[in-house]
């Protein structure tokens, strides 16, 4: 019966199983291969081994550093930013008050979004000439000149501005996983604080944040993983400049496969940024995957 | 005198009542001007573009900047068609997303049910693989994909990206699916077998069909990954196969001083998918929250 059932199951998976070990696996195994040879682009079988040299020219590069510290300051200030807003967000949505379902819809639709898009909204409207940002802070009498803030060719600026297509484009997100959250407390926890006579700051401290506590790590944690691959918005933004005042260790690794054809090179940055997410998502792995699934 | 503390109740409890509604009555209302004002902050942004798109096309960059149309008009729709062949990018992006949806989803759906029905072990293990590729930066895997694609001789074609994006999303698919065949009862499949169906055949004839919600919700979140896709159209296409995406962006770097065919375009390729997507919501919501919320 056993055996009957593993090739059932065999079956089933063949063809799912064959895309993923000819797309993922062996291209997996291609990359850290190819993180040790030096190889060029026009003609990869010129190849050449070269043990760690890769790995110890990225590591010891400044630009990759550069790109390495941005990508933690992307993470960092984006996702900081998307949880509060997105917790904000759901606290006021989970007032059920007339319209809340459809502010509810009408928030969620950005999800849908192609990040490429949202990039070119930014870019529209971070825009140092006829970008409607400036000039509404110059409007409200913030700016004393409306093109005073290079939003996007600005080395100070850029990163952050980058940062800020992000937190529109996917704090939705947060929210959504958070209000479920808050849905999911028992209903009977805020009556009886209500009897004990809580008031709304001690029913958030003392109930809804505490049980959302699970339900925002792995928000938190999916979030961090995505921003750290963010490659679109910032590539319409900015393509990592000016200098590499927002070069992100996405848009670097793309710059040095395309224009200086160092596969070798890009594969050995990939593989070190590889094992930097699978560190950081070892938690959330371990959570979510117990040995023995159980039905 | 007697009768006093007797009024005296019964004056004042609907007093405290009166003010308790009072109390309620504002706290609900800032409720909603806080929440529309953020609803709004995060609408502006693609409205505006929206609205941008409408402009007349001199008035789309101009300096300042103007909220609303001057008058209505189409122009910027028009000379979208006349400066990019973006009908043709469109229908390259409607093909691979449309078909490497369809495989996904079919092997998909098979290797699912072969983990949910036949193995725990196997299956369990097969999640941890999902997770650890979910985990992966695309741009780690794009570079060896591209090396393969370019190997077989494959670059520009819709063959590349839609063997790349059924790669992509198999185990992506395979992941929600099997969320969806656990809560099919398992006798729906033994009295399929007692009526002499093979296990295919009860794949196919009842399994499917009941999951037809699963599907569904699968479906989109696959599609909406290869329609939304930049990277790998921008690393494997040139000329041929290049999907709406990276046509889009082409106008920053093709027609710069003129953005307003590009807002057009921009809202032709996300405004049928937000539109649609705000009727599908429910599904996109279970999709979401998947993973980060037990049900």
């Amino acid at each position: 019966m056993r055996l009957k059932n593993g090739a059932l199951s065999t079956i089933f998976f063949f063809p799912a199983g064959i895309f993923m070990l000819v797309f993922l696996v062996y291209p997996i195994f291609l990359l850290i291969r190819d993180s040790f040879y030096k190889i060029d682009i026009i003609n990869p079988s010129l190849r050449e081994f070269v043990g760690f040299a890769n790995y110890t020219n990225s590591l010891t590069s400044e630009r990759f550093l550069k790109a390495l510290w941005n990508t933690v300051v992307y993470i960092g200030v984006a996702v900081g930013f998307e949880f509060i807003l997105g917790l904000i967000l759901a606290l006021l949505l989970s007032n059920a008050f007339k319209g809340s379902q459809f502010i509810r819809t009408l928030l969620l639709s950005p999800l849908m979004l192609a990040p490429l898009v949202t990039g070119i909204i930014w870019k529209f409207m971070l825009n140092d000439q006829f970008g409607i940002i400036n000039w509404g802070l110059y409007k409200l009498g913030i700016l004393s000149d409306p093109h005073q803030i290079l939003w996007l060719s600005d080395s100070r600026f850029a990163l952050y501005s980058t940062i800020i297509a992000d937190i529109w484009l996917t704090t939705p997100f947060i929210m959504l996983v958070l209000l479920a959250g808050i849905k999911g407390i028992p209903i009977s926890l805020y009556e009886s604080a209500d009897m004990d006579g809580a008031n709304k700051w001690h029913k958030f401290r003392y109930i809804t944040f505490p049980s959302l506590i699970p339900v925002a790590t792995v928000a938190l944690l999916i979030r961090m993983i995505d921003a750290a691959r963010t490659f679109d918005i910032v590539w319409v933004l900015t393509q990592g400049g000016p200098g590499f005042s927002s070069e992100l260790l996405s848009t670097y690794m793309y710059k040095t496969l395309t224009r200086y054809g160092e596969v070798g090179q890009s594969s050995a940055m990939a593989v070190i940024f590889i094992i930097i997410l699978l560190v950081l998502s070892s938690f959330f792995i371990t959570k979510m995957w117990s040995p023995r699934r159980t039905h | 005198m007697a009768h006093m503390p007797i009024k005296e109740t019964i004056v004042e409890k609907p007093v405290r009542f009166a003010n308790f509604h009072f109390k309620h009555k504002i706290w609900t209302l800032m409720v909603l001007v806080v929440t529309c004002l953020l609803a709004l902050l995060f609408l502006g942004p693609y409205l505006y573009l929206l609205l941008t798109s409408l402009k007349p096309s001199a008035e789309a960059v101009t300096a300042p900047p103007t909220l609303w149309p001057s008058r209505f008009s189409i122009e910027n729709y028009i000379k979208m068609l006349d400066y990019l062949p973006i009908g043709k990018y469109f229908f390259n992006s409607l093909i691979t997303a449309g078909a490497s949806t369809i495989l996904s989803v079919f092997f998909g759906a098979m290797a699912a049910y072969g983990i949910s029905r036949f193995s725990s072990i196997t299956g369990s293990y097969f999640l941890l693989f999902t997770l650890v590729i979910r985990m992966v930066p695309m741009i780690s895997i794009a570079i060896p994909m591209y090396m393969i694609i370019k190997s077989m001789g494959l670059i520009d074609t819709h063959f590349a990206l839609i063997l790349v994006y059924t790669s992509l999303n198999v185990p992506f698919a395979i992941w929600l699916m099997i969320g969806f065949f656990d809560s099919v009862p398992k006798e729906f499949d033994e009295a399929a077998r007692v009526d002499g169906c093979s296990w295919i055949g009860a794949f196919i004839r009842i399994i499917l069909p009941v999951s037809l919600p699963g599907l569904a919700t699968t479906a989109i979140f696959t599609f909406m990954l290869a329609w939304n896709d930049f990277l790998f159209s921008l690393l494997m296409t040139s000329t041929n196969a290049k999907t709406a995406t990276v046509g889009i962006s082409e106008f920053l770097t093709a027609y710069n001083l003129d953005l307003g065919p590009m807002t057009a375009a921009a809202i032709s390729f996300s405004l049928p998918v937000m539109i649609f997507s705000f009727f599908i919501q429910r599904y996109i919501v279970s999709g979401m929250t998947l993973g980060a919320v037990k049900e």
